[in-house]
């Protein structure tokens, strides 16, 4: 027997801040993206502003479209192809920034160096008034912090019980989810997230608008795999210039021998690791230089000049 | 048999005691339902007739076949004593065949086995399962109305409804006339369970015994039909439900939605103007909705008959038939059917059925839910907790 997948109510930020995978099991297994904090996703439901997709597909009879997708907690890329004919008619529709909600399956990205890019492949894709992406993400948020307080639970009692959970009338999954997360991400700072979804509440109440002010990389979320990330800097240091200018040079010479003219992103990341540039920080300075507009990502994977 | 016989009849097997055995066994009992049949025999073509159908003593019902019976006088309500009978066991349940060893006789009601109701053991709704019986209940009727039907060529009555205790809610369907009504509280005894298409009910008939009991701790019929949402996850453990109450947000819709034809005689709906049971007919134009409701811990498929399907788009029938005369292309129809519902939170409430595919709500309400969002974020604000 195989139920539908739920869509988990997931903010942006915990979706940037998964990274392990797991299989199911049966005869045609789902891929899981597990959380930090208890999602174990397939399908997910989130909401914010979403802004005009582009085009990213390399030809006209392979059409793929991209659009970010912001909430006051971060931002996560929303993919639809022309396996989603109407997800993608949607994603195309609008030309201004607009409040979405948006269904899809969740696909992680690994790179060569272990960098992980979560998206969404959209299923539907809806255009609603400020009062319903509101009430959306007030759902969204009730659920992260309903799976918080189970973890937190499950924290003190580890041996809290499936029966027990399951008479107060929480999935049994959810207390699964809980343990994984807890077994893959012993590190992460779950107080610290719980506060972060401050703006999400204060978007709810209408205090702010759709989505955050500032982009910034997770900061509650520390992957243990790779060095911690160094806070960044309100400007760049002299140290970082030249990490900029060696992660540039190193895109131009890919690029310059690629096909397509280029730069594949792993094997820019390999060769700046290379040089001693690793990690969240080579993606620290790669978002820098896409939110400069020095370089962009028109296909996810392959980078160019601007 | 390792059963203790009942004092008045020394040789009997009470139906409830009959065990798969070589040695043949006494029993009387009751024909509850009949049905006449003939087994064409392979090896020379011949014909064998056949009687099969159900036996009851009040304590157990069993299935029986009895080879080569009576031309005629067997039906449904006459007492047997049938002496000499096999035991075979099929799914792990015991039934009975009559062969030429097998001396069958008609016997007095009064011969059945006693059956002392103190000694039915008493369950609650939520343990009922599908072919039990020989339990006693005690229920409150949450609702009840007779229907008539037709079963083979005879027009019966049946008083169709739901019941329930502390533990759950159940059908009922009582084919004799106990005289239910709505809000009473009852204790029923000799009732067995039945399993439609994944739904369970309890079946009365005239071997039945209803008795009105004070019901102090049954619940509130009016609370039932209005209890509060439940999550998804719950429901689809355990395996719907007669009044499960949903809330949760449309994220997408099934085919056949939209304008659909169904056969004017069975409401199947066509294909290519075939009716899967009636042929070739004529389709009368429908509307549905097969909503994706999901809650974030699991999703359910709710059936909108028409009415609903109306109300929540806001285009009728008509208004979609004429929609078509313009712009021949039903799926664009269907697009717009699913662009008014999808991201809307709706609460469900009916009849909740699983099957592989997961649990399908037949609703008797469908309501669109308003969030309060300044409330929400209050409750919000509060869980934040502070930054150590």
């Amino acid at each position: 027997m195989s139920l539908r997948e739920p869509a988990w109510r997931i903010t942006a930020r915990e979706l940037e801040s998964s990274l392990e995978e797991e299989k199911g099991e049966g005869e045609r297994p789902a891929t899981y993206l597990l959380s930090p904090f208890a999602a174990r996703m397939n399908r997910v439901l989130m909401a914010g502003s979403l802004s005009p997709a582009e085009s990213i597909g390399r030809d006209e009879s392979q059409a793929f479209w991209r659009a970010r997708l912001s909430d006051p907690t971060g931002a996560v890329a929303v993919t639809a192809g022309s396996f989603q004919p109407r997800a993608m008619a949607q994603l195309r529709a609008g030309s201004v920034p607009r409040p979405t909600v948006v269904v899809g399956k969740v696909h992680l990205f690994r790179g060569r160096d272990g960098v992980g890019y979560v998206s969404v492949r959209a299923e539907a894709v809806r255009s609603v008034g400020e009062a319903d992406e509101r009430a959306a993400l007030a759902d969204i948020v009730r659920q992260t912090f309903d799976r918080l307080d189970l973890l937190e639970r499950v924290e003190k009692d580890p041996a809290l019980s499936e029966e027990t959970i399951r008479k107060e009338g929480i999935p049994v999954a959810w207390l699964r989810a809980a343990r994984e997360s807890r077994r893959r991400y012993p590190n992460v700072d779950r107080v610290a997230f719980r506060h972060d979804l401050k703006n999400a509440v204060r978007r709810v109440a209408g205090e702010s608008g759709p989505s955050r002010a500032t982009p910034s990389v997770p900061t509650s979320v520390t992957v243990t795999r790779a060095p911690p990330p160094r806070a960044p800097p309100p400007a760049p240091s002299a140290a970082e210039r030249t990490e900029e200018s060696l992660f540039l040079d190193q895109l131009d010479e890919v690029a310059e021998v690629s096909a397509d003219g280029y730069a594949d992103l792993k094997e820019v990341f390999s060769r700046v690791s290379s040089h001693g540039l690793v990690g969240e920080r080579a993606e620290a300075i790669l978002n820098r230089l896409e939110e400069e507009g020095v370089i962009e990502e028109p296909i996810v994977g392959k980078l160019r000049r601007a | 048999m390792s059963a203790d016989p009942a004092p008045s009849t020394p040789v009997e097997t009470r139906l409830r005691d009959l065990r798969a055995t070589t040695s043949s066994v006494e029993f009387v009992a009751r024909v509850v339902t009949c049905e006449r049949r003939e087994i064409t025999r392979k090896s020379d073509g011949g014909r064998r007739p056949l009687l099969s159908g159900l036996l009851s003593d009040g304590t157990a019902t069993v299935r029986f076949t009895w080879w080569d019976p009576p031309r005629e006088g067997i039906e449904r309500g006459v007492v047997l004593r049938a002496v000499g009978a096999e035991v075979r066991e099929f799914r792990g349940r015991p039934e009975v065949t009559f062969t030429w060893k097998t001396r069958v006789a008609p016997a007095s009601p009064a011969e059945l086995p006693r059956v002392d109701a103190e000694e039915i053991p008493f369950r609650t709704v939520r343990d009922l399962k599908a072919s039990d019986e020989g339990f006693r209940v005690e229920v409150r009727v949450v609702r009840i109305a007779p229907k008539s039907v037709t079963v083979g060529e005879e027009r019966r009555v049946v008083h169709e409804g739901l019941v329930a205790d502390r533990t759950g809610t159940i059908a009922l369907s009582a084919w004799s006339d106990f005289g239910l009504k709505a809000g009473e509280a009852v204790r029923i005894a000799g009732a067995y369970v039945r399993s439609f298409r994944g739904r369970c009910s309890i079946v009365l008939d005239e071997r039945s015994v209803v008795v009105r009991v004070e019901g102090n701790d049954l619940p509130d019929p009016a609370e039932l039909l209005r209890s509060p949402p439940r999550s998804i996850a719950e429901v689809e453990d355990e395996g719907g439900g007669e009044a499960v109450a949903v809330e949760g947000v449309v994220v997408g819709l099934l085919p056949p939605s939209g304008l659909v034809y169904r056969c004017p005689t069975c409401h199947r709906s066509v294909r290519s103007g075939i009716c899967r049971i009636h042929g070739q007919v004529e389709g009368q134009a429908d509307l549905r909705a097969r909503i994706v409701l999901d809650d974030g811990t699991g999703a359910v498929t709710v059936n909108a008959n028409r009415a609903d399907t109306e109300r929540l788009w806001g285009v009728t029938l008509e208004g979609a038939q004429a929609r078509l005369r313009n712009q021949p292309d039903p799926t664009l129809l269907e697009e717009e059917l699913l662009e008014s519902l999808l991201g809307r939170r709706l609460r469900v409430r009916g009849l909740g059925t699983k099957d592989e595919f997961g649990v399908t709500l037949t609703p008797e309400s469908i309501d669109p839910v308003e969030i309060d969002l300044d409330a929400a974020a209050e409750e919000l604000a509060a869980r934040l907790g502070d930054r150590s």
